[in-house]
């Protein structure tokens, strides 16, 4: 089954690859977009630490794992679920009926069905900066393999978000602000949540899980995080899972295919 | 006519406005908590005392909702799907239909932000700083007549890039990410370093936000005022020129297409 899915997965992430290079022009600029927003916004970490001496008792070399280890994790969501920001024109055209009626799980394609390769272009030089900077912290093999172990709690939890977006958007035909209200958020993380005061704090680390997702896999890695608090990530990251699931199997009990 | 359309327009989708305003303030807060949280000691940074930090962050927040709010995002698409020709067909000015829709969409979003700047001033009374100069206030206002007008010309100028080419998102893509760090939507541009900050107060961008904030705060000095009217009605003479100028190239290619 499992091999059945990734052959699946290849062939859709080959066709949206060519999609999106149809016009290199636009590729090329959309990647420019991409690249420049992310270079002014380590430019404003730069700024803001070395003003301030340390951001919540971080130096600047945590803090820009911080801002990197954001940019990892929100790059590699949207190349793996760029298809959800379609989602709503699939619900309002009656183009979804034509997925259920697929032999294929119609969440899988709708998750993983447009990989974006401009986010794989990105993710080249993110992933390089943070290894960059990792190795220049002291770091354990204990810490490392906790970072990665809450790095893939991170997925689990964004994939959650996206299957949440999906629900309410078979329920209200409503995706796209939903999708960029959680990217909004979620971009609280660029930053460690560290530096908000309570009760938002709180707030984003918990009930809306931004801080177990983005600051806690950096924490983990500086020695900083205890044990406790990576039980409860897992709890969070896979109770939040199921219950998106199961607010999905409702939205599809609910879908009228009035479009169609 | 055209305002009261555009309105029921913009409404006939309420929950999609109503998250569009949810999203709008979300992205304040994230600003304004970012500052606050900087500033919780109270010290200097930047040159911006805290009060002052958060007033810029807030008076931006009111500002870009009006400048910002426009329909003229849909011109490329319009072009390029040939739904230019219902415009070109009506017995009236295609600006003066720009305008009205672009009134309509910055009357809707402005009262809205009014509305929500009161709920968030209430609960989280920031410290704002009400500049009391009658006459800096008069200036700001000017300056931020002038700030409508230059992000009308150059959003309108990237719509008319759908006379010669499908690839509209991309640019406008690049220019609201622009729009966030160097025409001071996120940050006082005066915070980067000095020579950088004078390159770009010779580009239109701090004109749309940054400079009608400063000199709402106060901030700028008798010469740096006036050297920034100067170049603001520079860039509104010249994007105007240029808007009418690419309309009528652009008439002459346009195949209306799509329909």
């Amino acid at each position: 089954m499992l091999k059945y899915y990734f052959k699946i997965w290849l062939r859709f992430t080959l066709s949206a690859f060519q999609i999106a290079f149809v016009s290199r022009v636009g590729a090329f600029l959309f990647t420019f977009a991409k690249l420049m927003r992310f270079g002014f916004f380590m430019l404003i970490v730069v700024l803001i630490v070395t003003q301030t001496q340390s951001l919540a008792g971080y130096s600047l070399n945590q803090s820009l794992v911080f801002f990197l280890t954001y940019n990892v994790i929100d790059t590699l969501t949207q190349l793996l679920f760029r298809d959800v920001y379609r989602f709503r024109e699939h619900i309002i055209s009656g183009y979804f009926d034509y997925i259920l009626i697929k032999p294929i799980n119609p969440l899988f394609k709708i998750l993983f069905g447009g990989a974006d390769p401009l986010d794989l272009i990105v993710l080249v030089p993110y992933i390089g900066l943070l290894i960059l900077f990792i190795t220049q912290l002291s770091v354990t093999v204990v810490t490392f393999v906790s970072f990665m172990l809450l790095l893939i709690n991170a997925f689990l939890i964004s994939a959650a978000f996206h299957i949440v977006v999906l629900a309410l958007g078979i329920l209200t035909t409503e995706i796209d602000h939903a999708i960029m209200i959680y990217r909004d958020i979620t971009s609280m993380a660029r930053f460690p949540v560290d530096i908000y005061s309570e009760p938002l704090r709180g707030f984003i680390t918990f009930i809306i899980p931004v801080g177990v997702m983005m600051t806690f896999p950096p924490k983990a890695l500086f020695g900083l995080l205890a044990p406790q608090f990576m039980l409860v990530s897992g709890v969070i990251g896979i109770g939040f899972f199921v219950v998106s699931l199961k607010l999905w199997r409702y939205a599809l009990t609910q879908y009228t295919s009035a479009s169609s | 006519m055209l305002i009261k359309n555009t309105w029921d327009e913009a409404l006939v989708y309420r929950l999609n406005f109503i998250l569009w305003r949810v999203r709008v303030v979300i992205r304040f807060l994230i600003t304004y908590f970012l500052w606050s949280s900087i500033y919780s000691g109270n010290q200097q940074f930047f040159g911006y005392s805290r009060e002052m930090m958060l007033t810029y962050v807030l008076m931006v927040y009111l500002v870009s909702n009006f400048v910002f709010a426009t329909r003229t995002q849909n011109i490329g698409s319009e072009i390029n799907e040939g739904k230019l020709t219902n415009y070109l067909l009506k017995p009236f000015n295609y600006f003066i239909s720009l305008g009205a829709r672009d009134v309509s969409d910055k009357l809707l979003n402005f009262g809205c932000t009014v509305f929500e700047f009161a709920i968030i001033y209430l609960l989280f009374r920031p410290p704002f700083f009400f500049q009391e100069n009658l006459g800096l206030i008069i200036l700001a206002v000017v300056a931020f007549v002038g700030a409508v007008g230059v992000y009308f010309c150059i959003s309108v100028l990237l719509g008319f890039l759908g006379f010669w080419t499908s690839e509209i998102w991309a640019t406008r893509f690049i220019f609201i990410i622009l729009l966030d760090f160097v025409a001071g939507n996120f940050f006082p541009i005066d915070i980067l370093p000095k020579i950088l900050s004078q390159i770009l107060m010779l580009t239109p961008f701090p004109y749309m936000f940054y400079f009608p904030v400063k000199v709402y705060l106060g901030q700028l000095t008798t010469s740096a005022t006036i050297q920034g009217f100067g170049v603001m009605a520079v860039w509104v003479f010249l994007l105007t020129k240029a808007m009418f100028l690419v309309w009528r190239k652009g008439l002459k290619v346009y195949s209306a297409e799509g329909r």
